[in-house]
Formats: C-alpha cells, sequence, structure tokens
C-alpha cells in the first residue's frame, strides 16, 4: 500500500502527438480513484506508465517517495486488469491466477492456498481445471480480477476491467469491486469512459479531455460543482445542457439575455456573475433541474419539443429554443410529443455559470 | 456463430456437368500421385528380374504378373551393409533437425523482435531479410562453396547446417511474425506485470505461436531432407545426406535400380507423416486469430 503521484507528466509519441499534457495528480494511500474520460483522452497511456508498459517522456511517477520511472513492470509490485482480461489461453484458471505468486517465488502450498482462496473470494473455484476459452466473459473478467488479487500488490490497476460486459453483470460487478476495494485497502486507479462507474466507485475522480487533467475532487464536487463546462457535459446522465446567454439588466436588475428571452436572477448568482464581470456566459442546467409544461409558466421560455424519451421512471424532454437544445425531466403523464409548443422553467440557483470564451466555471 | 446449414440453391447445367466431372479428374489426379510411390515400394522389395518383369502391351490380364513375387529385403540390407546408408541417414537426421532446431530459436526470436518494436528502415530491413530467399540456391552455391571452404566447413555437418540455416531463417523470420503480429501485446504485458521480465514474457507467449512454430520445424526438416545441391556440393565428402547418397548408386556402368528403389521409400517414408502434420499445424496457425474471440 502506497501513494502514488504524477509530477508534471507527459507524453508525446514523436510526430507531434501528445497523448498526456503536463499531469499533476496524488492518490493517497489506499486512495480509489478513477480516471475518466472520453476514448483517447490520455487515461489509459496514464495507467500504463503507472504500470511501467509505457515510457514517460518527461516528468516523474512516484511510488511512496521512490521515482520509479525507470523501473520495470515487474519491480514495481502493482497487479493489473486489462480490459480484454489478458489470461494466459494456454495455460487452466489455476495457473492463471497462481502465475504472479511463481514469479515471486512463493512456496507451493502457500499458492495453492492463496488461490484457492482469491477463486472462492471472486466464486470461480469450480472453474480451475478450465481454460479461458470455456469461460464466459464475467468469468474470465473475475479471473483476470483473481489474477491481481491474489498477490496483495502496492497498487491496482484496472484498464476498464468491466466494459464489455453486460449492463445487469457490470452493475453487479461495480459494487463487488467497490467492496473487495474497501476490504483490501490497495491503492487503485481505475480507467474507465463511464462516468456512471467513476462517481459509484471512486474515492475522487480525475476527468481528463485531450491528455488534460480537467479536475480532480471526490465525485459529488465533480458532479455539483464542475470545474468547466467540458466536464459538466460529461458527467452526468442525461447530461447537463449548456445555453449561450449574454448578461443584460431589466430595469435596473441583473439579468441573462437567453436570445429573445429575458431569465432574472436570484441575488447570490446576481453578485457572483457581477464579480467575474463577463458579458457572453455559458450557462448549464441539469435535466431534473429544469421543468416542461404545455400550459404557459410565469418565468417560462417558449420552446418546442424536440425529441421524447422514455427513461421508465419519468420521461426525457428535449427542447428546441432558437439553436440551442435544452433537456429537461418530465412525469410520465406529460402528453407533449415532437413539434409540441411548450414551455421550459428553471430556477436560477440551479444553473451553473461558465465563461463562453474557455469554458471556466465561474467563481463562487 | 455462422450457420452451418447447406443451402442448395438451383443448378445451371456447367454446375451439374463439373460435380460429375471433379469425382473423376480427382481419381486420375490420385492415381498419377500415388502411382509412382507404389511402383517405387513394390521395386524394392522385388529381385531385379521381377521389378523387370511387365506385361505384353494389351494383355490387362497380365497386370497379376505385377503382384506375383517373392518379397525380399536384399535391397535395403545391402544399402546399410555396403553402402553406409546407415551414416547418410544418420546425417540426414541431425543436418535437417539440427538447422530446424537453430532457425527456429533464433527466428523466433528475431520475429518477436521485429513483431513488436517500431523503427525506421524496419519494411526495408524485413524486406532485406526475405530478399535473401530470392536468388536460387544454384545462383549463390559457387561463392558459398568458396566461402565454406576457406573455413573449412565443407564437408562436414556443421557446415551444412549453417548452409541449411542461412536459406531456413528468413523464411523462419517472415512465417514466425505473422503468428506474433497475432497475439496481443495484453498477454505478454500482463505477464510483466506478474512479475516477469521482458524474455520471460516472450517465452510466456511461445506456446502461443506454436502452431507456427510447428509448421515451420516441419517445413525446415522437409527442405533440409530433401535438398539435393546443398548436400551433393557442401555435404560431400564427410556429410552427405540420403538424396546426394542415392544420386551415387548410378553409376556410369550399373545402374542399380532395385537399391535406389530401396533409397527412394527410406527417404520418402518418414516424410509422408510429417507432411501429413504440416497440413494440420499450417490450417491451425493460418486460421488461429482471425476471427475475434
Amino acid at each position: 500500500m502506497v501513494a502514488v503521484s504524477f509530477k508534471d507528466v507527459w507524453k508525446d509519441y514523436g510526430s507531434g502527438a501528445v497523448a498526456v499534457k503536463e499531469l499533476n495528480m496524488n492518490i493517497k494511500d489506499g486512495e480509489f480513484v478513477s480516471l475518466l474520460g472520453p476514448s483517447g483522452c490520455g487515461k489509459s497511456t496514464s495507467l500504463r506508465m503507472l504500470a511501467g508498459l509505457e515510457h514517460i517522456s518527461s516528468g516523474e511517477i512516484i511510488f511512496g517517495d521512490k521515482v520509479v520511472n525507470k523501473l520495470p513492470p515487474k519491480d514495481r509490485d502493482i497487479a493489473m486488469v486489462f480490459e480484454n482480461y489478458a489470461l494466459y489461453p494456454h495455460k487452466t484458471i489455476y495457473e492463471n491466477l497462481a502465475n504472479p505468486l511463481r514469479q515471486a517465488k512463493v512456496p507451493a502450498d502457500e499458492i495453492k492456498r492463496r488461490v484457492t482462496e482469491a477463486a472462492e473470494l471472486l466464486e470461480i473455484e469450480h472453474l480451475l481445471e478450465r481454460r479461458p476459452q470455456e469461460l464466459s466473459g464475467g468469468q474470465k473478467q473475475r479471473t483476470a480480477i483473481g489474477r491481481a488479487i491474489v498477490r496483495q500488490p502496492q497498487v491496482f490497476l484496472f484498464d476498464e476491467p468491466i466494459a464489455h460486459l453486460d449492463a445487469k453483470l457490470r452493475a453487479r460487478m461495480r459494487s463487488e469491486l467497490k467492496h473487495l476495494q474497501y476490504k483490501l485497502g490497495v491503492t487503485t486507479v481505475y480507467v474507465t469512459h463511464d462516468q456512471l462507474e467513476a462517481l459509484t466507485m471512486a474515492d475522487r475522480i480525475a476527468v481528463m479531455n485531450d491528455g488534460v487533467l480537467q479536475q480532480f475532487d471526490t465525485p459529488q464536487q465533480v458532479y455539483e460543482n464542475p470545474a468547466n463546462s467540458w466536464v459538466a457535459t460529461f458527467v452526468g446522465e442525461p447530461g447537463m445542457s449548456l445555453m449561450e446567454m449574454e448578461m443584460t439588466s431589466v430595469e435596473g436588475d441583473m439579468a441573462l439575455a437567453f436570445g429573445s428571452e429575458t431569465i432574472k436572477l436570484d441575488q447570490k448568482s446576481a453578485a457572483r456573475l457581477a464579480a467575474a464581470g463577463k458579458i457572453n456566459l455559458l450557462v448549464g442546467v441539469r435535466p431534473d433541474k429544469a421543468s416542461v409544461s404545455l400550459e404557459p409558466l410565469p418565468n417560462g421560455i417558449q420552446c418546442e419539443i424536440y425529441s421524447r424519451q422514455l427513461l421508465g421512471a419519468d420521461v426525457l424532454v428535449e427542447v428546441e429554443i432558437g439553436k440551442s437544445r435544452v433537456r429537461a425531466k418530465a412525469d410520465t403523464s406529460f402528453g407533449g410529443n415532437v413539434g409540441t409548443p411548450c414551455h421550459l422553467n428553471f430556477l436560477s440557483e440551479n444553473l451553473y455559470f461558465f465563461d463562453a470564451e474557455d469554458g471556466k466555471v465561474i467563481p463562487q | 456463430m455462422a450457420s452451418r446449414e447447406i443451402i442448395s440453391y438451383d443448378k445451371g447445367v456447367a454446375v451439374k456437368i463439373l460435380k460429375w466431372v471433379s469425382p473423376v479428374f480427382l481419381a486420375f489426379y490420385l492415381v498419377w500421385a500415388l502411382l509412382p510411390l507404389f511402383i517405387m515400394l513394390m521395386a524394392s522389395i522385388k529381385d531385379l528380374l521381377d521389378a523387370f518383369s511387365v506385361p505384353e502391351p494389351g494383355d490387362w490380364a497380365g497386370i497379376t504378373m505385377f503382384f506375383d513375387f517373392s518379397p525380399t529385403f536384399t535391397h535395403y540390407i545391402a544399402l546399410f551393409t555396403e553402402n553406409n546408408f546407415g551414416t547418410y541417414l544418420f546425417n540426414s537426421l541431425v543436418a535437417s533437425i539440427g538447422s530446424a532446431i537453430i532457425a527456429v530459436t533464433l527466428g523466433s526470436m528475431c520475429a518477436y523482435s521485429l513483431s513488436r518494436s517500431e523503427f525506421r528502415f524496419k519494411k526495408d530491413l524485413l524486406f532485406w531479410i526475405i530478399s535473401t530467399r530470392m536468388a536460387p540456391i544454384v545462383a549463390v552455391i559457387v561463392p558459398l562453396y568458396a566461402i565454406f571452404r576457406s573455413v573449412d566447413l565443407v564437408g562436414t555437418l556443421p557446415g551444412l547446417i549453417l548452409a541449411f540455416t542461412t536459406f531456413n531463417l528468413p523464411f523462419a523470420i517472415w512465417m514466425l511474425k505473422g503468428f506474433f503480429d497475432g497475439i496481443p501485446y495484453a498477454i505478454e504485458e500482463a505477464a510483466q506485470v506478474d512479475g516477469q521480465n521482458r524474455f520471460q514474457a516472450f517465452l510466456t507467449i511461445l506456446p502461443l505461436a506454436a502452431p507456427g512454430i510447428g509448421a515451420f520445424v516441419i517445413l525446415c526438416i522437409l527442405f533440409a531432407w530433401n535438398d539435393f545441391l546443398f548436400s551433393t556440393i557442401i555435404g560431400s565428402g564427410g556429410a552427405k545426406t540420403l538424396p546426394a547418397a542415392t544420386k551415387e548408386l548410378v553409376q556410369p556402368q550399373n545402374i542399380d535400380w532395385g537399391k535406389i528403389m530401396a533409397a527412394g521409400v527410406i527417404t520418402t517414408a518418414p516424410m509422408i507423416p510429417l507432411g501429413l502434420l504440416v497440413r494440420r499445424y499450417l490450417v491451425a496457425g493460418l486460421t488461429m486469430g482471425a476471427v475475434k474471440e
């Protein structure tokens, strides 16, 4: 168990392709950190640099107080679960699990005990004599996790381990992985493109885009106080809608101009926007904080329904206002359909404000 | 999984004719391919008088003459007692298996590194490697003989093994590189994370290239075993193999057909099962990894 830090880490593949830019991150001992981002954002590259499978172009990666840049993977005391499981196809499940222990020169009876223990924990003890190709996706994935946990390493590295499982199994594995990590207390870095996985499992989330770390904070903070408009739209499902607005004033009070409509501001938001002094804003609203109605509302904005999707307990209505589209949740009894005129409403204290130029959040 | 059901569509006349013609063609082909082997086998266990007794043209009933003989192993015994075929058989075995082992060991390591690393001129290097196989052996045998002569390798088994390896190695590298390309990186990365160094990780994934290695070893043995040119020129003197030795049974004053047939059987027999094996390995190797799991 060890703390892990990235210090000014860069990764470029030559020919101008930069995968990771100036990554700085301190992961505490025993913490579960999730690297979240779309594909190609540099999250897997960062993980592979931690594992020692990828050369670090510049900067330092530190385990505890030791710089590991030049250490090969075998000397880093890590365990990794790969996206495609990477089991040894020609070896039995038992041998797959035993391999890390054999490399560590653990005595045979100890290997047997620990493999059996790990297999029982993951409920694969009846599969030990089989080979990987005879196993289902979920079983393979458990084997891959088993191979990681038999050895009690310093750091767990997960590279989208459950991305290929079906939705139901994924939900179950999320809670099992979380439970396992909590029980073992091993520092964990978990790469995923699925914001739900990150939100549900991680102690802290590192959101990455285009090789740049966007925000590194607790799931709640990332969700409630996104650092910029990109994080705001990436995290949360269904995602936040962004609207382009301008600062204006109505009868001496500060307000937002949204197309031909104006939106009045509460005192707190008005003070915040006044302090920032920006004119062009990106204003975000989460679907569950917006409402639509077929009847005119006091502060409603005139709009038209673009699409209507049933989510189960409620309906996601996407409405069109000029060029902008805004998603709002409505009751299943909501009667409107595509093309129906309706009214959108939200409270200004539930809005998120970002600078239209660089997308950064307007400070509180 | 694709459906295994055989769907029959309406067939044209040409297809119907082909359906009847193809078995006939195959039957002829079978006779054409197997008859020489059969005659060789029969002639090797007949004495010379029986071997040369053939019926008159048109006398189909006389075909029984072909089977009317008392089997004898004198030719085989003579080969080993008078003509040193024990030594030649040994030379053949050592040269072919030896060169196969060396070529596959060096070839797999080279193929692995060429598969896994990226560097400038890699394609040119690969092309250069295979280009050494583009010239026919006859074209290089004279300079090769001069070189081998100057380092005293002519007529020795190591010399013959080296010559075979020179010609098998480029082939090994190209063939095995294809197999390594098909093995996902993640498996050896997992091995490294498990605590193995790069070489141990390479050994871990080596069994996954087994179909390729198996096929290559067999092809390599077949090449060396059947080779005539290297064996007569580089091997002449102390390292003659079976084909070269068989050729020497043809003397200006006497062609010893019985012995030649027996030598032919000795040379061919061990390669038939290998030929069947290579077919299985090659098919397994070519389809491996073609369809994603």
